[in-house]
Protein backbone atom coordinates (compact mmCIF):
# COMPACT_ATOMS: atom_id res chain seq x y z
CA UNK A 1 0.00 0.00 0.00
CA UNK A 2 1.39 3.71 -0.57
CA UNK A 3 -0.71 4.81 2.69
CA UNK A 4 2.05 7.56 3.42
CA UNK A 5 1.59 9.00 -0.04
CA UNK A 6 -0.52 11.49 -1.15
CA UNK A 7 -4.22 10.19 -2.64
CA UNK A 8 -5.87 13.85 -3.60
CA UNK A 9 -4.77 17.43 -3.70
CA UNK A 10 -8.32 19.22 -3.16
CA UNK A 11 -8.13 22.97 -2.57
CA UNK A 12 -4.67 23.06 -1.71
CA UNK A 13 -4.70 20.43 0.47
CA UNK A 14 -3.18 17.17 0.89
CA UNK A 15 -4.62 13.81 1.67
CA UNK A 16 -2.71 10.79 2.11
CA UNK A 17 -3.57 7.41 1.18
CA UNK A 18 -4.05 6.68 5.19
CA UNK A 19 -5.97 9.53 5.66
CA UNK A 20 -8.70 8.69 2.52
CA UNK A 21 -8.52 5.10 3.74
CA UNK A 22 -9.85 6.71 6.97
CA UNK A 23 -12.86 8.42 5.46
CA UNK A 24 -13.35 5.82 3.20
CA UNK A 25 -13.87 3.11 6.32
CA UNK A 26 -15.81 5.69 8.03
CA UNK A 27 -18.42 6.58 6.03
CA UNK A 28 -18.81 2.46 4.77
CA UNK A 29 -18.94 1.81 8.39
CA UNK A 30 -22.18 4.09 7.95
CA UNK A 31 -23.73 2.88 4.73
CA UNK A 32 -23.79 -0.54 6.70
CA UNK A 33 -24.95 0.54 9.89
CA UNK A 34 -28.07 3.43 8.00
CA UNK A 35 -28.24 1.64 4.32
CA UNK A 36 -30.34 -2.06 4.10
CA UNK A 37 -28.21 -4.24 2.42
CA UNK A 38 -31.23 -4.22 -0.91
CA UNK A 39 -31.56 -0.66 -1.27
CA UNK A 40 -28.23 -0.63 -4.27
CA UNK A 41 -28.33 2.41 -6.07
CA UNK A 42 -27.30 5.82 -3.26
CA UNK A 43 -27.60 9.25 -4.39
CA UNK A 44 -24.53 11.13 -4.21
CA UNK A 45 -23.74 14.73 -4.45
CA UNK A 46 -20.81 16.03 -6.46
CA UNK A 47 -18.94 18.56 -4.27
CA UNK A 48 -15.41 19.05 -4.56
CA UNK A 49 -14.06 17.35 -1.54
CA UNK A 50 -12.26 14.22 -0.17
CA UNK A 51 -15.58 12.84 1.23
CA UNK A 52 -17.25 12.81 -1.72
CA UNK A 53 -14.76 10.83 -3.36
CA UNK A 54 -14.09 8.26 -0.38
CA UNK A 55 -18.29 8.03 -0.84
CA UNK A 56 -17.90 6.42 -4.28
CA UNK A 57 -14.99 3.64 -2.95
CA UNK A 58 -17.16 3.36 0.38
CA UNK A 59 -19.95 2.78 -1.86
CA UNK A 60 -18.10 0.20 -3.92
CA UNK A 61 -16.85 -1.73 -0.94
CA UNK A 62 -19.80 -1.67 0.48
CA UNK A 63 -21.39 -3.89 -3.42
CA UNK A 64 -23.35 -0.41 -3.61
CA UNK A 65 -23.87 2.00 -6.78
CA UNK A 66 -23.74 5.91 -6.52
CA UNK A 67 -26.20 7.70 -8.92
CA UNK A 68 -24.18 11.19 -8.66
CA UNK A 69 -26.27 14.58 -8.71
CA UNK A 70 -24.00 18.42 -9.30
CA UNK A 71 -25.16 20.64 -6.96
CA UNK A 72 -25.04 23.09 -9.27
CA UNK A 73 -27.47 21.83 -11.53
CA UNK A 74 -31.37 22.93 -11.46
CA UNK A 75 -32.47 21.16 -8.51
CA UNK A 76 -35.10 19.87 -9.78
CA UNK A 77 -33.58 17.50 -12.45
CA UNK A 78 -31.83 16.05 -9.78
CA UNK A 79 -34.55 14.92 -7.86
CA UNK A 80 -35.94 13.59 -10.95
CA UNK A 81 -32.53 11.11 -11.47
CA UNK A 82 -33.72 10.04 -8.07
CA UNK A 83 -37.34 9.69 -8.68
CA UNK A 84 -35.94 7.48 -12.21
CA UNK A 85 -33.86 5.28 -10.31
CA UNK A 86 -36.03 5.05 -7.30
CA UNK A 87 -33.17 6.34 -4.87
CA UNK A 88 -34.15 6.55 -1.15
CA UNK A 89 -30.59 7.38 0.31
CA UNK A 90 -28.23 10.42 -0.94
CA UNK A 91 -24.60 11.15 0.51
CA UNK A 92 -23.92 14.45 1.34
CA UNK A 93 -20.87 16.45 2.19
CA UNK A 94 -22.81 19.63 1.85
CA UNK A 95 -23.20 21.90 5.34
CA UNK A 96 -27.12 22.21 4.81
CA UNK A 97 -28.52 19.54 2.44
CA UNK A 98 -30.80 20.60 -0.07
CA UNK A 99 -32.46 16.72 0.10
CA UNK A 100 -35.78 17.41 2.04
CA UNK A 101 -37.56 13.65 1.34
CA UNK A 102 -34.68 12.03 0.79
CA UNK A 103 -32.94 10.35 4.10
CA UNK A 104 -29.38 11.87 3.73
CA UNK A 105 -26.18 10.70 4.88
CA UNK A 106 -24.30 13.37 5.78
CA UNK A 107 -20.37 12.54 5.01
CA UNK A 108 -18.35 14.91 6.72
CA UNK A 109 -19.33 13.06 10.32
CA UNK A 110 -16.46 11.62 11.69
CA UNK A 111 -17.21 8.11 13.51
CA UNK A 112 -14.81 5.92 15.58
CA UNK A 113 -14.05 3.07 12.94
CA UNK A 114 -11.08 0.37 12.05
CA UNK A 115 -9.93 0.84 8.52
CA UNK A 116 -11.44 -2.16 6.54
CA UNK A 117 -11.10 -1.84 2.54
CA UNK A 118 -12.38 -5.52 2.06
CA UNK A 119 -14.70 -5.20 -0.61
CA UNK A 120 -17.82 -7.44 -0.14
CA UNK A 121 -19.07 -9.88 -2.69
CA UNK A 122 -20.24 -8.75 -6.06
CA UNK A 123 -21.44 -10.12 -9.23
CA UNK A 124 -20.43 -8.76 -12.43
CA UNK A 125 -24.32 -7.49 -13.15
CA UNK A 126 -24.22 -5.42 -10.16
CA UNK A 127 -24.31 -1.87 -10.63
CA UNK A 128 -21.07 0.55 -9.96
CA UNK A 129 -22.68 3.56 -11.19
CA UNK A 130 -25.42 5.35 -13.03
CA UNK A 131 -25.03 8.58 -15.21
CA UNK A 132 -27.36 11.17 -16.89
CA UNK A 133 -27.11 12.24 -20.00
CA UNK A 134 -29.46 14.54 -22.14
CA UNK A 135 -32.59 12.86 -23.21
CA UNK A 136 -34.65 14.04 -26.97
CA UNK A 137 -37.67 14.16 -24.44
CA UNK A 138 -36.70 16.44 -21.82
CA UNK A 139 -36.25 13.84 -19.19
CA UNK A 140 -32.76 13.14 -18.97
CA UNK A 141 -31.55 9.29 -20.08
CA UNK A 142 -29.82 6.91 -17.62
CA UNK A 143 -26.89 5.07 -18.36
CA UNK A 144 -26.40 2.20 -16.07
CA UNK A 145 -22.55 0.61 -15.65
CA UNK A 146 -22.20 -2.76 -14.16
CA UNK A 147 -18.95 -4.02 -11.58
CA UNK A 148 -18.53 -5.93 -14.97
CA UNK A 149 -18.39 -2.74 -17.53
CA UNK A 150 -15.98 -1.22 -14.53
CA UNK A 151 -13.90 -4.48 -14.44
CA UNK A 152 -13.36 -4.84 -18.70
CA UNK A 153 -12.37 -1.10 -18.50
CA UNK A 154 -9.87 -1.65 -16.33
CA UNK A 155 -8.18 -4.89 -17.50
CA UNK A 156 -8.40 -3.48 -21.21
CA UNK A 157 -6.67 -0.32 -20.47
CA UNK A 158 -4.67 -2.25 -17.60
CA UNK A 159 -3.31 -4.56 -21.14
CA UNK A 160 -2.08 -1.96 -22.84
CA UNK A 161 1.79 -1.01 -22.00
CA UNK A 162 1.57 2.49 -23.86
CA UNK A 163 -0.50 4.13 -20.48
CA UNK A 164 1.14 2.82 -17.29
CA UNK A 165 0.91 5.18 -14.52
CA UNK A 166 3.26 4.86 -11.28
CA UNK A 167 2.37 5.97 -7.85
CA UNK A 168 4.86 9.38 -8.14
CA UNK A 169 2.30 10.18 -10.69
CA UNK A 170 0.85 13.32 -10.25
CA UNK A 171 -2.61 13.20 -11.95
CA UNK A 172 -5.26 15.91 -13.16
CA UNK A 173 -9.10 15.01 -12.44
CA UNK A 174 -10.48 18.12 -14.20
CA UNK A 175 -14.10 16.37 -14.45
CA UNK A 176 -17.85 16.96 -12.76
CA UNK A 177 -18.11 13.46 -11.27
CA UNK A 178 -21.39 13.27 -13.09
CA UNK A 179 -19.29 13.25 -16.26
CA UNK A 180 -17.88 9.52 -17.22
CA UNK A 181 -14.24 11.02 -18.40
CA UNK A 182 -14.17 11.51 -14.29
CA UNK A 183 -14.37 7.54 -13.73
CA UNK A 184 -11.12 7.15 -15.49
CA UNK A 185 -9.69 10.33 -13.96
CA UNK A 186 -10.15 9.23 -10.65
CA UNK A 187 -9.47 5.25 -10.81
CA UNK A 188 -6.42 4.74 -13.05
CA UNK A 189 -4.51 6.86 -10.04
CA UNK A 190 -5.99 4.90 -7.10
CA UNK A 191 -5.50 1.86 -8.56
CA UNK A 192 -1.54 2.70 -8.94
CA UNK A 193 -1.28 4.95 -5.40
CA UNK A 194 -0.77 8.15 -7.87
CA UNK A 195 -1.78 11.98 -6.39
CA UNK A 196 -5.36 13.32 -7.98
CA UNK A 197 -5.42 17.04 -8.42
CA UNK A 198 -9.15 18.04 -8.75
CA UNK A 199 -10.25 21.71 -9.45
CA UNK A 200 -12.68 23.76 -6.97
CA UNK A 201 -15.79 24.64 -8.16
CA UNK A 202 -15.31 28.18 -8.57
CA UNK A 203 -12.27 28.27 -9.90
CA UNK A 204 -11.43 28.92 -13.31
CA UNK A 205 -11.02 25.78 -15.24
CA UNK A 206 -8.57 26.66 -17.69
CA UNK A 207 -5.92 29.31 -15.52
CA UNK A 208 -6.42 26.36 -12.27
CA UNK A 209 -5.21 23.93 -14.75
CA UNK A 210 -2.23 25.53 -16.16
CA UNK A 211 -1.59 26.97 -12.49
CA UNK A 212 -1.60 23.11 -11.46
CA UNK A 213 1.02 22.26 -14.62
CA UNK A 214 3.09 25.32 -14.05
CA UNK A 215 3.34 25.05 -9.73
CA UNK A 216 2.40 21.24 -8.83
CA UNK A 217 4.34 19.57 -12.14
CA UNK A 218 1.71 17.33 -13.03
CA UNK A 219 2.59 14.34 -14.88
CA UNK A 220 -0.79 13.20 -16.65
CA UNK A 221 -3.30 14.52 -18.15
CA UNK A 222 -6.65 13.68 -18.85
CA UNK A 223 -8.93 16.60 -20.56
CA UNK A 224 -11.34 17.75 -23.38
CA UNK A 225 -10.19 19.46 -26.34
CA UNK A 226 -11.85 22.42 -25.27
CA UNK A 227 -9.41 22.79 -22.76
CA UNK A 228 -6.58 23.49 -25.36
CA UNK A 229 -9.13 25.64 -27.39
CA UNK A 230 -9.40 28.17 -24.74
CA UNK A 231 -5.74 27.80 -23.72
CA UNK A 232 -4.46 28.08 -27.39
CA UNK A 233 -4.35 32.09 -27.88
CA UNK A 234 -1.55 31.63 -24.76
CA UNK A 235 0.38 28.37 -25.92
CA UNK A 236 3.44 30.41 -26.23
CA UNK A 237 3.77 30.57 -22.29
CA UNK A 238 3.59 27.24 -22.08
CA UNK A 239 5.96 24.47 -21.70
CA UNK A 240 5.70 21.62 -19.19
CA UNK A 241 8.44 19.06 -19.72
CA UNK A 242 7.17 17.13 -16.73
CA UNK A 243 4.19 15.94 -17.96
CA UNK A 244 4.10 12.28 -19.62
CA UNK A 245 0.73 11.18 -20.48
CA UNK A 246 -1.63 13.73 -21.77
CA UNK A 247 -5.01 11.76 -23.04
CA UNK A 248 -7.85 13.41 -24.77
CA UNK A 249 -11.43 12.39 -24.97
CA UNK A 250 -15.60 13.35 -25.34
CA UNK A 251 -15.22 14.96 -28.62
CA UNK A 252 -13.14 15.45 -31.61
CA UNK A 253 -9.37 16.59 -31.59
CA UNK A 254 -8.22 18.22 -34.16
CA UNK A 255 -4.49 17.83 -35.65
CA UNK A 256 -3.39 21.19 -35.97
CA UNK A 257 -4.14 21.93 -32.41
CA UNK A 258 -2.95 18.47 -31.02
CA UNK A 259 0.79 19.61 -32.77
CA UNK A 260 0.80 22.90 -31.62
CA UNK A 261 -0.04 21.84 -28.47
CA UNK A 262 2.37 18.97 -28.04
CA UNK A 263 4.98 21.47 -28.50
CA UNK A 264 3.85 23.08 -25.33
CA UNK A 265 4.74 19.21 -23.46
CA UNK A 266 7.56 18.40 -25.32
CA UNK A 267 8.21 15.12 -23.46
CA UNK A 268 4.65 13.54 -23.28
CA UNK A 269 2.75 10.84 -25.14
CA UNK A 270 -0.65 12.07 -26.37
CA UNK A 271 -3.48 9.61 -26.76
CA UNK A 272 -7.17 10.84 -29.01
CA UNK A 273 -9.33 8.08 -26.73
CA UNK A 274 -12.97 7.17 -28.28
CA UNK A 275 -15.60 6.06 -25.76
CA UNK A 276 -19.21 6.77 -25.42
CA UNK A 277 -21.09 6.59 -21.49
CA UNK A 278 -22.27 3.66 -22.58
CA UNK A 279 -19.47 1.46 -23.66
CA UNK A 280 -18.10 2.41 -20.12
CA UNK A 281 -15.58 5.81 -20.73
CA UNK A 282 -12.84 4.03 -23.76
CA UNK A 283 -13.18 2.16 -25.80
CA UNK A 284 -10.25 2.65 -28.21
CA UNK A 285 -7.63 5.70 -29.10
CA UNK A 286 -5.09 6.55 -31.40
CA UNK A 287 -1.58 7.73 -30.29
CA UNK A 288 -0.25 10.60 -31.42
CA UNK A 289 3.40 10.42 -32.35
CA UNK A 290 4.15 14.43 -33.26
CA UNK A 291 7.25 13.14 -35.12
CA UNK A 292 5.87 10.66 -37.49
CA UNK A 293 2.87 11.04 -40.25
CA UNK A 294 -0.64 11.28 -37.95
CA UNK A 295 -4.01 10.15 -39.73
CA UNK A 296 -6.66 12.09 -39.74
CA UNK A 297 -10.18 12.94 -41.68
CA UNK A 298 -11.09 16.96 -41.92
CA UNK A 299 -8.84 17.78 -39.90
CA UNK A 300 -9.95 15.67 -36.73
CA UNK A 301 -7.56 12.93 -35.20
CA UNK A 302 -8.11 9.41 -36.05
CA UNK A 303 -9.66 7.84 -33.11
CA UNK A 304 -7.31 4.59 -33.37
CA UNK A 305 -7.74 0.70 -33.34
CA UNK A 306 -10.29 -0.26 -30.20
CA UNK A 307 -8.58 -1.37 -26.58
CA UNK A 308 -8.17 -5.20 -25.54
CA UNK A 309 -11.81 -6.94 -26.15
CA UNK A 310 -13.36 -4.33 -27.52
CA UNK A 311 -15.00 -4.91 -30.82
CA UNK A 312 -15.65 -2.33 -33.39
CA UNK A 313 -18.15 -2.73 -36.60
CA UNK A 314 -19.43 -0.34 -39.31
CA UNK A 315 -22.69 -0.80 -40.06
CA UNK A 316 -25.31 0.53 -43.08
CA UNK A 317 -28.40 1.98 -42.05
CA UNK A 318 -29.86 -1.78 -41.81
CA UNK A 319 -27.01 -2.42 -39.21
CA UNK A 320 -24.86 -4.53 -41.94
CA UNK A 321 -20.95 -4.47 -41.60
CA UNK A 322 -19.56 -1.91 -44.65
CA UNK A 323 -16.39 -2.93 -46.64
CA UNK A 324 -13.28 -0.97 -45.43
CA UNK A 325 -12.97 2.59 -46.95
CA UNK A 326 -16.77 3.09 -46.38
CA UNK A 327 -18.56 5.71 -43.83
CA UNK A 328 -21.24 3.77 -41.84
CA UNK A 329 -22.67 4.17 -38.02
CA UNK A 330 -20.33 2.93 -35.56
CA UNK A 331 -21.16 0.15 -33.62
CA UNK A 332 -19.54 -1.06 -30.31
CA UNK A 333 -19.97 -4.81 -28.48
CA UNK A 334 -17.76 -6.39 -25.56
CA UNK A 335 -17.87 -6.72 -21.92
CA UNK A 336 -17.90 -2.90 -21.28
CA UNK A 337 -21.19 -2.46 -22.80
CA UNK A 338 -23.70 -1.30 -20.51
CA UNK A 339 -26.67 -3.53 -19.72
CA UNK A 340 -29.33 -0.91 -21.76
CA UNK A 341 -31.02 2.55 -20.65
CA UNK A 342 -32.08 2.15 -17.15
CA UNK A 343 -35.83 1.28 -17.81
CA UNK A 344 -36.36 2.59 -21.76
CA UNK A 345 -37.27 0.49 -23.84
CA UNK A 346 -38.29 2.31 -27.24
CA UNK A 347 -34.48 3.78 -26.79
CA UNK A 348 -33.15 0.32 -25.81
CA UNK A 349 -34.98 -0.87 -29.00
CA UNK A 350 -33.67 2.15 -30.99
CA UNK A 351 -30.04 2.02 -29.95
CA UNK A 352 -29.29 -1.91 -29.08
CA UNK A 353 -29.02 -4.69 -31.76
CA UNK A 354 -27.86 -8.25 -31.56
CA UNK A 355 -26.31 -10.21 -34.55
CA UNK A 356 -25.30 -14.03 -34.93
CA UNK A 357 -21.58 -14.30 -34.29
CA UNK A 358 -20.92 -18.11 -34.82
CA UNK A 359 -22.98 -19.44 -31.48
CA UNK A 360 -22.88 -16.22 -29.88
CA UNK A 361 -25.77 -13.86 -30.22
CA UNK A 362 -23.92 -10.77 -30.13
CA UNK A 363 -24.94 -7.30 -28.85
CA UNK A 364 -24.06 -3.93 -30.24
CA UNK A 365 -24.80 -0.43 -29.60
CA UNK A 366 -25.17 1.95 -31.87
CA UNK A 367 -23.23 5.15 -30.98
CA UNK A 368 -24.64 7.66 -33.53
CA UNK A 369 -21.21 8.05 -34.82
CA UNK A 370 -20.33 8.20 -38.14
CA UNK A 371 -16.77 6.31 -38.42
CA UNK A 372 -14.84 4.09 -41.30
CA UNK A 373 -11.97 1.71 -41.34
CA UNK A 374 -8.95 2.61 -43.33
CA UNK A 375 -6.81 0.48 -44.82
CA UNK A 376 -4.26 -0.56 -41.80
CA UNK A 377 -7.41 -0.42 -39.45
CA UNK A 378 -7.24 2.84 -38.07
CA UNK A 379 -11.00 4.37 -37.58
CA UNK A 380 -11.34 7.99 -38.53
CA UNK A 381 -14.28 10.03 -37.56
CA UNK A 382 -16.78 11.57 -39.39
CA UNK A 383 -19.18 13.09 -37.97
CA UNK A 384 -22.26 12.70 -36.09
CA UNK A 385 -25.57 11.13 -37.62
CA UNK A 386 -28.14 13.11 -35.35
CA UNK A 387 -28.85 16.05 -33.63
CA UNK A 388 -26.53 15.43 -30.73
CA UNK A 389 -23.31 17.60 -29.98
CA UNK A 390 -20.99 17.86 -27.50
CA UNK A 391 -20.69 21.22 -25.56
CA UNK A 392 -17.82 21.15 -23.46
CA UNK A 393 -17.26 17.44 -23.71
CA UNK A 394 -21.11 16.81 -22.93
CA UNK A 395 -23.18 15.60 -24.88
CA UNK A 396 -26.85 17.55 -25.84
CA UNK A 397 -29.74 16.65 -27.14
CA UNK A 398 -30.75 20.01 -29.41
CA UNK A 399 -34.40 18.75 -29.23
CA UNK A 400 -34.32 18.78 -25.29
CA UNK A 401 -33.31 22.43 -25.22
CA UNK A 402 -36.00 23.31 -28.14
CA UNK A 403 -38.60 21.07 -25.65
CA UNK A 404 -37.83 23.91 -22.52
CA UNK A 405 -37.81 27.06 -24.78
CA UNK A 406 -40.85 25.90 -26.53
CA UNK A 407 -42.45 25.14 -23.21
CA UNK A 408 -42.49 28.75 -22.43
CA UNK A 409 -43.23 30.06 -26.19
CA UNK A 410 -46.40 28.28 -26.68
CA UNK A 411 -46.57 28.19 -30.55
CA UNK A 412 -43.24 30.03 -31.70
CA UNK A 413 -40.93 27.67 -33.56
CA UNK A 414 -37.74 27.51 -32.14
CA UNK A 415 -34.42 25.66 -33.46
CA UNK A 416 -31.28 25.11 -31.33
CA UNK A 417 -28.13 24.61 -33.15
CA UNK A 418 -24.51 24.23 -32.16
CA UNK A 419 -22.42 27.02 -33.61
CA UNK A 420 -17.99 27.17 -33.77
CA UNK A 421 -17.00 30.61 -31.97
CA UNK A 422 -13.35 32.46 -33.27
CA UNK A 423 -11.22 29.40 -30.86
CA UNK A 424 -12.66 26.53 -32.60
CA UNK A 425 -15.21 26.01 -29.75
CA UNK A 426 -18.89 24.65 -29.86
CA UNK A 427 -21.44 27.28 -28.08
CA UNK A 428 -25.41 27.09 -28.35
CA UNK A 429 -27.42 29.29 -30.29
CA UNK A 430 -31.03 29.69 -29.98
CA UNK A 431 -33.07 30.86 -33.72
CA UNK A 432 -36.53 31.78 -33.28
CA UNK A 433 -38.85 32.47 -35.47
CA UNK A 434 -40.69 35.62 -34.33
CA UNK A 435 -40.73 39.50 -33.82
CA UNK A 436 -37.94 40.35 -30.98
CA UNK A 437 -39.45 39.60 -27.75
CA UNK A 438 -37.47 39.84 -24.01
CA UNK A 439 -36.04 36.57 -23.99
CA UNK A 440 -35.84 36.74 -20.29
CA UNK A 441 -38.37 34.38 -19.15
CA UNK A 442 -37.54 31.67 -21.58
CA UNK A 443 -34.12 31.87 -20.46
CA UNK A 444 -35.20 32.07 -16.29
CA UNK A 445 -37.12 29.15 -16.99
CA UNK A 446 -34.66 26.68 -18.99
CA UNK A 447 -32.26 27.47 -15.98
CA UNK A 448 -34.16 25.80 -13.55
CA UNK A 449 -34.68 22.91 -16.38
CA UNK A 450 -31.11 22.25 -17.35
CA UNK A 451 -27.46 22.50 -16.43
CA UNK A 452 -25.73 25.47 -17.10
CA UNK A 453 -23.86 23.94 -20.09
CA UNK A 454 -27.16 23.60 -22.31
CA UNK A 455 -28.40 27.11 -21.86
CA UNK A 456 -27.99 28.32 -25.33
CA UNK A 457 -25.31 32.01 -25.62
CA UNK A 458 -26.69 33.41 -28.07
CA UNK A 459 -30.23 34.35 -30.07
CA UNK A 460 -31.19 35.18 -33.03
CA UNK A 461 -34.56 36.27 -33.95
CA UNK A 462 -35.98 35.60 -38.00
CA UNK A 463 -39.25 36.26 -39.65
CA UNK A 464 -38.84 32.50 -41.73
CA UNK A 465 -36.41 29.74 -40.32
CA UNK A 466 -34.72 28.33 -43.32
CA UNK A 467 -36.11 25.00 -45.13
CA UNK A 468 -34.17 22.71 -46.99
CA UNK A 469 -35.68 21.48 -50.62
CA UNK A 470 -36.99 18.43 -48.70
CA UNK A 471 -38.69 20.49 -46.32
CA UNK A 472 -36.09 20.06 -43.61
CA UNK A 473 -35.02 22.57 -41.42
CA UNK A 474 -31.55 23.96 -42.96
CA UNK A 475 -29.52 24.33 -39.79
CA UNK A 476 -26.41 25.03 -42.59
CA UNK A 477 -27.89 28.05 -43.15
CA UNK A 478 -29.08 29.26 -39.48
CA UNK A 479 -25.65 28.47 -38.52
CA UNK A 480 -24.69 31.07 -41.18
CA UNK A 481 -27.40 33.34 -39.60
CA UNK A 482 -25.44 33.50 -36.24
CA UNK A 483 -21.62 33.99 -38.15
CA UNK A 484 -22.62 37.11 -39.92
CA UNK A 485 -24.46 38.90 -36.78
CA UNK A 486 -22.35 37.86 -34.43
CA UNK A 487 -22.01 40.08 -30.86
CA UNK B 1 -7.10 56.27 -19.71
CA UNK B 2 -8.11 56.57 -16.35
CA UNK B 3 -9.78 54.02 -13.90
CA UNK B 4 -12.81 55.23 -14.21
CA UNK B 5 -12.90 55.16 -18.04
CA UNK B 6 -10.91 51.12 -17.61
CA UNK B 7 -13.98 50.55 -15.83
CA UNK B 8 -16.18 51.94 -17.92
CA UNK B 9 -14.59 49.66 -20.78
CA UNK B 10 -14.17 46.40 -18.60
CA UNK B 11 -18.00 47.11 -17.95
CA UNK B 12 -18.64 46.95 -21.68
CA UNK B 13 -17.05 43.83 -21.98
CA UNK B 14 -19.19 42.07 -19.33
CA UNK B 15 -22.00 43.24 -20.45
CA UNK B 16 -21.68 42.29 -24.33
CA UNK B 17 -20.67 38.58 -23.09
CA UNK B 18 -23.35 38.17 -20.18
CA UNK B 19 -26.12 40.04 -21.98
CA UNK B 20 -27.32 41.79 -18.67
CA UNK B 21 -26.36 44.30 -16.62
CA UNK B 22 -27.00 43.22 -12.69
CA UNK B 23 -24.01 43.85 -11.24
CA UNK B 24 -21.55 46.25 -10.35
CA UNK B 25 -18.13 46.12 -10.79
CA UNK B 26 -15.73 47.03 -8.01
CA UNK B 27 -12.09 46.24 -7.32
CA UNK B 28 -13.62 43.12 -4.50
CA UNK B 29 -15.94 42.17 -7.27
CA UNK B 30 -15.41 37.96 -8.16
CA UNK B 31 -17.30 35.75 -10.14
CA UNK B 32 -19.51 34.61 -7.11
CA UNK B 33 -20.91 38.11 -6.64
CA UNK B 34 -21.68 38.14 -11.38
CA UNK B 35 -24.68 36.05 -12.77
CA UNK B 36 -23.18 34.12 -15.49
CA UNK B 37 -19.65 34.74 -15.03
CA UNK B 38 -17.96 31.52 -14.81
CA UNK B 39 -15.36 29.63 -16.84
CA UNK B 40 -16.34 29.73 -20.39
CA UNK B 41 -18.06 33.46 -19.84
CA UNK B 42 -15.01 34.19 -18.15
CA UNK B 43 -12.84 33.36 -21.41
CA UNK B 44 -15.34 35.24 -23.51
CA UNK B 45 -14.67 38.00 -21.29
CA UNK B 46 -10.80 38.25 -21.29
CA UNK B 47 -11.00 37.76 -25.61
CA UNK B 48 -14.02 40.85 -25.33
CA UNK B 49 -11.38 42.84 -23.11
CA UNK B 50 -8.24 42.30 -25.22
CA UNK B 51 -9.91 42.92 -28.05
CA UNK B 52 -11.88 46.61 -26.43
CA UNK B 53 -8.44 47.78 -25.58
CA UNK B 54 -6.16 46.05 -28.38
CA UNK B 55 -3.84 43.87 -25.65
CA UNK B 56 -2.85 40.64 -25.23
CA UNK B 57 -2.65 39.22 -21.54
CA UNK B 58 -0.31 36.64 -20.30
CA UNK B 59 -1.12 33.55 -18.63
CA UNK B 60 0.99 33.98 -15.73
CA UNK B 61 -1.17 37.05 -15.35
CA UNK B 62 -4.36 35.64 -16.16
CA UNK B 63 -3.63 32.86 -13.91
CA UNK B 64 -3.40 35.05 -10.88
CA UNK B 65 -6.07 36.94 -11.15
CA UNK B 66 -8.62 36.54 -8.79
CA UNK B 67 -11.09 39.78 -8.76
CA UNK B 68 -12.03 42.53 -11.13
CA UNK B 69 -9.15 44.64 -8.69
CA UNK B 70 -6.21 42.42 -10.33
CA UNK B 71 -8.33 42.40 -13.72
CA UNK B 72 -7.81 46.32 -13.78
CA UNK B 73 -4.10 46.57 -12.72
CA UNK B 74 -3.42 44.01 -15.11
CA UNK B 75 -5.34 46.41 -18.15
CA UNK B 76 -3.80 49.46 -16.73
CA UNK B 77 0.21 47.27 -17.30
CA UNK B 78 -0.88 46.28 -20.52
CA UNK B 79 -2.15 49.94 -22.39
Amino acid sequence: MHYDHNAFCINNTFYTYYEFSKIVSMIRSVIHDTIDDTEKLIGLVTNDDIETYASIIALWLEGKAYVPVNPETPLERNIKIFELTETKYVIDSSEVSLYKYHKVISSKKRVETEIDLEPKKTSDDQLAYILFTSGTTGTPKGVPITYGNVNGLVSAVEKDTAFNLVSSDKCLQMFELTFDFSVVAYLFPLLHGSCIYTIPKNAIKYFYIFKLINEQKLTVLTMVPSIINYLRPYFDEINAPDVRYCSFGGGALHADIASEWSDCIPNCKIFNYYGPTEYTVYSGYYPYDKDANHKSHNGILSIGVPLYDVEYMVVNEENQEVPTGVSGELCLAGCQLTPGYWRNKERNDYAFFSKKVGEEDRRYYKTGDLCFKDEEGDFMYVGRADFQVKIRGYRVELSEIEFHAKAVSEKINIVAIDILNTLGNSELGLAIESEEFDTDAMFEYMKTKMPAYMIPTHVRFIKELPHSVNGKIDRKALKKLFKTTNN
Amino acid sequence: MNKEEIIEKVNTAFVNVLAHSNFELTDETTANDVDGWESITHMMIISEIEKLFNIKFKLMDLMNMNNVGDLIKTIQSEI
